[in-house]
């Protein structure tokens, strides 16, 4: 398989596993690229790719940015508020603006899931979303998946557990989709009030105690707890969250084997990690922002291939 | 209106137990005789052959859009799409621009309709603005001819002020109109919370946050003692809980809508904003369950749930789009497909007629000689293919356009007038 069965990158779960595996192999020769001295390819020249942040994004956004850069496309980039986006101009009449000036692939963020697929049903430029609300972020799947599969090799029956707000993360759900469909096994762990009550039927298991957790798994990827962006409040404090759910030097010396720790960041130190495990030998944090920029560049890379005008 | 000769009706009439296959003379909008008749030369026939005919159906609440949200829908295209559904008489939520909270609300809704083909009979809010928060002046409403009193698409959550106007309505009769939705555990959601809601990232509308306002409706109706109709049930446990109580003779009627007796969750997949509707689509389980409280009774009425959105408001992300679904058109169709061979014409006659007249006490329509002729002409086998062209109300917001379905209404003769779609 040399191309990927899909013209648009909108979730995990419209994937084959044969993609991901494609993804994987052709980030594994542009991560060669990337510790080169010159880091540049031509491969995308004369490819022009609109960045369309409906939603604030730091590292996301510049790991695209770079990962297009590298490539040699041309490279333009919108943000805006969504607030100021629903009030005016509807996300189709953005959109159609910027592809009138002859985009060929639109990396979006935005705040509604689904929106990704919307948009799909009315342009023709290839897709890739950089998140969509509460749905999906199919590149920090891919990227947190291949960063494992350097660690452990084929990720078959590897032992994962997510920790944190798995309710309001599009992390979390497109990790559990990528994680079973490369035959690893899932649990999440956090306070029941952040766990949907459903989870469990999309293939991953729930698991209350730290300890358990941890002692169960190959690698704990743990995602971001942000009180202040919450409208309700599903648990009472950040100093109670850190003490009964935050992962720490304690509990990681009571678990009997060696395991990774992954964060998609940014890390709120001392909250879901104290300082001295994230930058501890176990965790692969940093591996995970440098192999973000292979896996874009693969994923822009086989996408491009794709375009509606080659195909 | 000239005189009207309906041919090989089969009459559908849940006091005349037996099919009976007649001729009905229609003079001066009056029937005029019921047998074998023969035409006049200046008689207008249509020819039913053998086809059914009912007494024109009643629609228990539709959003009318008139006044306020024209943009969506009017007096004259929902009057239109009711009766290309067969309806003649529709009751009118009152959650328009401004609320129908008082008696001037009410009676430029019967003045606009009046002697109308189909005939507008309206709910009047049960708290000013259907904020929740204030009981309006019902006793002026009803003298001057609001049929019950509900907050429309607005589930009251105050158990207080739900409480005090059950009470309140209790010297005429009245009955209150109330769609359960708990809001504090309902929370922002915009399906139901199941598997699909989990894989799609949208926040999830629990079933159990319908059937707790279910429940407290319940008990609210039972220390009351007054008349309570739930509005649009779409889960199991919701039917579960209103079978118990009527057991218990507590005094409650409900509803269902065709959407949730045709559609599950699984239709999400696409992210389509058109199945983006309320109460939302939930499983085959709740299906099945909603199809055995009508076939078995405890739920009285079909309901259109008719709500209609410009594609402004629909052709958006599905989160930012707004709930409902047009559905006065499809109403039958939907239902006698999903329904299928569970129920008797005489059955949905009864869920979309009689129920929901006598539940509001709107008098009831008679098919027999004297009689104001108030009639739908409609066929169960026909097949037919939904057009956008077709569609007269001026939303079209359905995901049924280019959908061939099964039943279709042929025509309505109410007050004199008449509609023949020409289908037959």
């Amino acid at each position: 398989m040399s191309q990927l069965s899909t013209r648009h990158l909108i979730g995990i779960k419209f994937l084959k596993p044969e993609d991901i595996q494609l993804i994987f192999e052709t980030a594994d020769k542009f991560k060669e690229v990337l510790n080169r001295p010159i880091k540049k390819v031509p491969s995308l020249r004369d490819v022009t790719i609109a960045n369309l942040f409906f939603e604030n994004s730091t590292r996301t956004r510049i790991s695209f940015e770079l990962a297009e850069k590298r490539l040699s496309a041309d490279v333009v980039n919108f943000s805006a508020s969504s607030s100021s986006v629903k009030k005016g101009e509807t996300l189709l009449d953005t959109v159609n603006n910027i592809l009138a000036m002859k985009v060929d692939l639109v990396v979006m963020r935005h705040p509604a899931p689904g929106a990704h697929i919307f948009l799909s049903k009315h342009i023709d430029a290839n897709i890739i979303n950089a998140g969509d609300g509460t749905h999906e972020h199919p590149t920090q799947a891919l990227l947190d998946a291949y960063s494992m599969r350097e660690k452990l090799g084929d990720l078959r029956g590897k032992k994962i557990v997510i920790f944190g707000d798995i309710l309001h993360s599009r992390v979390a759900l497109s990790n559990i989709f990528c994680l079973n469909k490369l035959g690893a096994k899932v649990k999440v762990c956090g306070p029941p009030t952040l766990i949907p009550k459903y989870i469990h039927r999309i293939g991953a298991e729930v698991e209350y105690d730290v300890n358990k957790a941890l002692a169960w798994c190959d690698v704990a990827n743990v995602l971001r707890i942000q009180l202040e962006r919450q409208d309700i409040k599903y648990f009472p404090s950040l100093r109670e969250y850190s003490r009964s759910f935050g992962i720490n030097k304690k509990l990681l010396d009571r678990v009997d084997k060696p395991i990774y720790i992954m964060h998609p960041g940014p890390i709120n130190r001392g909250v879901e990690l104290t300082s001295d495990v994230a930058d501890s030998k176990q965790s692969i944090i940093l591996q995970q922002v440098e192999n973000g920029v292979a896996i874009r560049m693969a994923v822009l890379y086989l996408l491009a291939e794709k375009r509606s005008h080659n195909s | 209106m000239p005189d009207l000769l309906i041919r090989n009706a089969r009459i559908i009439d849940p006091k005349h137990k037996g099919t009976r296959t007649k001729d009905l003379l229609i003079q001066n909008g009056r029937i005029q005789k019921i047998g074998k008749i023969s035409a006049n030369k200046n008689t207008k026939i249509w020819d039913l052959k053998g086809a059914c005919l009912s007494i024109g159906w009643f629609d228990i609440g539709t959003q009318v859009g008139d006044p306020g949200l024209e943009q969506n829908e009017d007096l004259d295209s929902v009057s239109k799409a009711a009766m290309a559904g067969g309806f003649t008489g529709i009751a009118s939520y009152p959650n328009t621009k401004p609320v129908v909270h008082s008696k001037s609300g009410v009676l430029y809704l019967i003045n606009q309709t009046k002697n109308n083909l189909v005939e507008v009979f309206p709910i009047g809010a049960v708290s000013h603005n259907c904020e929740g928060k204030d009981i309006t002046e019902m006793y002026d409403m009803r003298e001057v001819g609001a049929v019950a009193f509900s907050d429309g698409s607005h589930p009251i959550q105050n158990s207080g002020m739900m409480m005090r106007s059950l009470l309140y309505v209790k010297p005429f009769n009245g009955v209150i109109i109330n769609q359960a939705l708990d809001y504090n555990t309902a929370g922002d959601g915009m399906v139901h919370e199941g598997t699909m809601s989990t894989s799609l990232g949208l926040k999830g509308l629990p079933s159990m946050s319908e059937e707790l306002m279910v429940q407290r409706d319940i008990y609210l109706a039972e220390y009351t003692d007054s008349k309570l109709h739930i509005a649009n049930i779409s889960t199991a446990g919701s039917v579960r809980l209103i079978r118990a109580a009527r057991k218990k003779g507590i005094q409650v009627t409900c509803s269902v809508n065709p959407a949730n007796l045709c559609l599950t969750d699984e239709v999400l997949e696409d992210f389509d904003s058109n199945y983006k509707v309320m109460p939302p689509l939930r499983e085959l389980s709740d299906q099945k369950a909603l199809k055995k409280g009508l076939s078995d009774g405890v739920i009285d009425v079909i309901s259109s749930n008719h709500s209609p959105q410009v594609a402004e408001n629909k052709n958006l992300e599905f989160s930012y789009a707004d709930f409902g679904m047009i559905s006065l058109e499809t109403t039958y169709s939907i239902i006698n497909e999903a329904l299928g061979e569970d129920i008797e014409p005489i059955g949905i006659v009864e869920k979309l007629a009689h129920n929901p007249r006598r539940i509001l006490g709107v008098e009831i329509p008679k098919i027999a000689v004297g009689e104001l002729a108030n009639f739908v002409a409609f066929d169960p086998e026909a097949e037919w293919t939904f057009k956008e062209n077709d569609i007269f109300s001026k939303s079209k917001n359905t995901p049924f356009i280019g959908k061939t379905m099964k039943g279709r209404v042929l025509g309505v003769v109410n007050n004199k007038k008449q509609y023949w779609s020409g289908w037959a």
